[in-house]
């Protein structure tokens, strides 16, 4: 009974985690071959292509902190979501809003009542590498968070398919011993790696 | 042997081979996601990470060339005597130069601040969550040496092995005749959940 849930726990939650292996797969892939991506785009940031420009009217308190000010602005313009914010020494808002597909920057420059939106140029290695290293839980937005747990949740997963593969490998007498040579074999180049870079 | 029982193999041997590289991805992925619970329970030690080894005055100008840059970093280390499998030389300004000599076990910076003529030798006290973050982003073909390189080949073959896992692992579901149903709504749900996040996050 208890090997029965133990294989069924394996298989459905792999299933059920499918996308986020191949997303953190294929990410993996594209960020060790980060140098064929820098020949072929250049070095630096991803370029911002200008989006809109529009008047934004808000008026805020002298003292009104840099982030009531973003929330406030992404609010109004259809965008709130995970972001950072700063204010540049010329006063200008400027606003990351960090959306997995398309990440948008806004500045708003309060002394011409002026709100540009630009948008990140969109390419496929770059939106892996977010995904991969997007975290959640100190952004304070709900979905956010829940990405987090999501993440906990595949971190568990992972090794909970170590100990349940290690399981049913034993279970399986004729592949003990061919086994025990492919995790020493495994073991013995980790460790080897470790100890030499 | 059916391809059923060559799948069942490959996921099972694949698996028990690369056990070291699955675990410690997993088990690192925990310092990245906590990062903050980590740094804030090492500060609790109130231990300094860097620890000072050597300071001594130097003067030598730096190169601007990136290239006669990294042969002024590695001819610093040696100077030192500071040896590593990896070193990396970084301009934080106009009057600082970092070279860092860094294995998965040790780390090692020299500092040379240009204004004042002199050279800072630091030694980094071992974390164990910095081990694993260490080992989890280290990546890509462009450090110096065989080894180095090769443990970029290893990633490619842990993805490899990534996408095998799935491969098999859904051929396999598919040859369990009962499971079909509760398997598609597993991984429906998951493939929703992750579109769902994937364009509103």
């Amino acid at each position: 009974m208890f090997s029965k849930l133990l294989r069924r726990s394996h298989l459905y939650l792999a299933l059920f985690f499918t996308p986020w292996l191949v997303m953190y797969t294929l990410s993996t892939l594209v960020m060790n071959h980060r140098a064929y991506f820098i020949e072929k785009h250049g070095r630096g940031p991803v370029p911002m292509l200008r989006e809109r420009e529009l008047a934004y009217h808000g008026s805020f308190a002298p003292d009104t902190p840099p982030r009531d000010i973003a929330r406030q602005i992404l609010a109004s313009v259809d965008l709130d979501g995970a972001h950072s914010v700063n204010r540049r020494p010329d006063g200008a808002i400027v606003i990351n809003r960090q959306d997995l597909v398309a990440p948008r920057r806004l500045t708003y420059t309060p002394a011409e009542s002026k709100l540009v939106i630009e948008k990140m140029e969109p390419r496929a290695n770059a939106f892996l590498e977010r995904f991969h290293r997007r975290r959640g839980y100190a952004t304070g937005y709900w979905l956010d968070t829940l990405w987090a747990v999501s993440v906990d949740l595949v971190i568990a997963a992972m090794i909970f398919w170590v100990v349940s593969g290690l399981w049913m490998w034993w279970e399986l007498k004729p592949t003990r011993r061919p086994g025990l040579l492919s995790v020493a074999g495994g073991l013995a180049l980790f460790g080897f790696y470790l100890v030499t870079i | 042997m059916t391809i059923s029982h060559f799948c069942r193999r490959l996921h099972l041997y694949l698996g028990l081979a690369l056990l070291p590289w699955f675990l410690m991805y997993g088990v690192s992925s925990i310092p990245f996601a906590h990062g903050q619970f980590f740094q804030k329970l090492d500060e609790a030690r109130g231990v300094p990470l860097w620890q000072l080894r050597s300071e001594r005055p130097y003067d030598a100008p730096v190169p601007e060339n990136r290239e006669a840059l990294l042969g002024f970093g590695r001819k610093l280390l040696k100077e030192l005597g500071i040896e590593g499998p990896n070193f990396s030389v970084y301009r934080a300004n106009r009057t600082t130069l970092n070279v860092g000599s860094y294995s998965f076990l040790k780390s090692t910076r020299v500092v040379y601040s240009l204004d004042r003529k002199k050279l800072t030798v630091e030694d980094r006290r071992f974390r164990f969550d910095q081990l694993l973050t260490g080992m989890h982003a280290r990546g890509g073909f462009e450090r110096d040496g065989f080894l180095s390189k090769s443990w970029g080949v290893m990633v490619d073959l842990v993805c490899a092995a990534f996408l095998i896992w799935i491969g098999t692992g859904l051929y396999l579901w598919w040859g369990l005749p009962g499971h079909h149903g509760w398997g598609a709504v597993a991984l429906a749900t998951g493939t929703a959940v992750f579109l769902l996040f994937t364009l509103r996050l």
